[in-house]
């Protein structure tokens, strides 16, 4: 009976992996945003994560946000002209892929569009590599997904400027697609007529990271 | 010699677990709280902006999970005809045991009378080896599901979260039976010094101590 006690835990845990997104996918409320909100049991907040430790520190005179390659007028803007550029304010929800969510996160920042407006992206340019100070974390975007309306680059959080943990002093920021594109730490961003596999692309995780419609889900 | 020794006996202990078992034993529980307590770093948010060395509490965890496979297999090579045959009483459920599961929750006549280990104990050491088997699977598919996506696609997060909230009341109870319930506490020197006394034995273990 003992080794049947022991077997039956195992056997449910081996069946639960199999099964356990179906039963969470029911489980969860209807119109979710994320199919399978119970896929973790994990407790709603942050987790930090970074490749690279300890985490890149933020310098308000020596920081630049570059803008290079397929572009008519590269841009290395101070973080005063930053500042500068027109705002916009945002209150959307964060998913990791690991199955944990933030609901209604309040960002501000700045639209890609106002940068492109700027530097004017070539008839080349198909791309965008976001790069962070972390190294050697990139990840990328479509020229068309910079553009979709929740998608910014946010120097605040909540009513604070962003802290180092958050990525300080900018990441981007794309709701509709899981943390891992949401690039922290950024300080260049590349335009490029080809698509470059970005950090966990390389592991294989999906370069149109849809919460919800990639990576498994 | 003090004044009590002259009224009554000294207690006469009886031996109850052998050092493989008491290794075996020790080699868990050290294992388990290290990674329950990184684990919890790793899954707290409130822990999160601590836990900034996520990479140190990670190896850690995989660590002492890796500890645990390998001091396994070390005690069981040490004496392994002994803990199979410890194994053994484990797997046996007689009727006594099973008469003992259902008044542990009834409690409606005396407690039928129990070999070296009881009922409860053969049934929590049934789940805990279960549950160390689950949390491996998934653990290591957590870990290879980061270093590549293509092993996601499992509910391994899920079950090793569910895992968790499973071991974590049995591991409460049994501290629970072995530092603080008067009838049980005594087994906690059976299991650090290895023996306990006879007439504990004799009251919560008669069918083993009749045999000693």
């Amino acid at each position: 009976m003992g080794r049947g006690v022991f077997l039956g835990v195992v056997g449910t845990g081996v069946a639960g992996l199999f099964v356990g997104g179906r039963i969470s996918h029911a489980a969860a409320p209807i119109g979710s945003v994320i199919p399978n909100a119970l896929r973790s049991l994990a407790p709603d907040g942050w987790r930090i994560y970074s490749i690279n430790p300890p985490w890149p520190t933020f310098n308000p005179a020596h920081y630049r946000l570059v803008v290079s390659g397929a572009v008519e007028r590269p841009l290395s803007l101070t973080w005063d002209e930053l500042m500068a550029l027109p705002q916009a304010r945002q209150t959307t929800d964060f998913h990791c892929v690991t199955g944990w969510s933030v609901g209604n996160v309040g960002w501000q920042g700045v639209r890609l569009q106002t940068l492109w407006d700027m530097a004017k992206p070539t008839a080349e340019a198909r791309f965008a590599n976001f790069i962070s100070l972390e190294q050697p974390y990139v990840d990328t975007l479509t020229l068309r997904q910079t553009t979709m309306p929740q998608v910014m680059l946010a120097h605040s959080m909540d009513g604070k400027p962003l802290s180092q943990a958050h990525g300080a002093p900018m990441r981007l920021v794309i709701p509709e697609m899981y943390g891992y594109k949401n690039v922290k730490w950024l300080t260049h961003i590349e335009l490029v007529g080809k698509l470059k596999a970005g950090f966990w692309e390389q592991h294989g995780y999906d370069v149109d990271a849809w919460v919800g419609r990639s990576n498994g889900y | 010699m003090d004044a009590r020794t002259a009224t009554e006996p000294a207690p006469e202990y009886v031996r109850r677990f052998s050092a493989a078992e008491q290794s075996l034993h020790w080699l868990l529980a050290l294992s388990f709280f290290v990674m329950l307590a990184t684990g919890l770093i790793l899954y707290l948010p409130s822990l999160a902006e601590v836990a900034a060395q996520r990479a140190l509490w990670k190896s850690i965890h995989l660590g002492a999970a890796i500890g645990f496979w390998v001091g396994l297999l070390l005690v069981w090579s040490s004496a392994p005809g002994e803990l199979r045959a410890a194994t053994r009483e484990i797997d046996h459920f007689d009727g006594d045991d099973r008469a003992w599961l259902a008044w542990a929750v009834r409690r409606n006549r005396s407690e039928p009378p129990q070999g070296r280990f009881n009922a409860g104990q053969k049934m929590n050491t049934a789940l805990v080896a279960g549950l160390m088997v689950v949390f491996t699977i998934t653990g290591v598919l957590i870990y290879l599901q980061e270093v590549n996506a293509r092993f996601r696609g499992t509910s391994a997060i899920l079950i090793h979260d569910v895992a968790m909230y499973i071991a974590i009341p049995l591991v409460i109870g049994h501290l629970y039976l072995a530092l603080l319930n008067p009838s049980t506490r005594h087994s906690l020197r059976g299991m650090t010094l290895g023996t306990v006394r006879r007439d504990w034995a004799r009251r919560r273990h008669p069918k083993w101590e009749r045999e000693l």
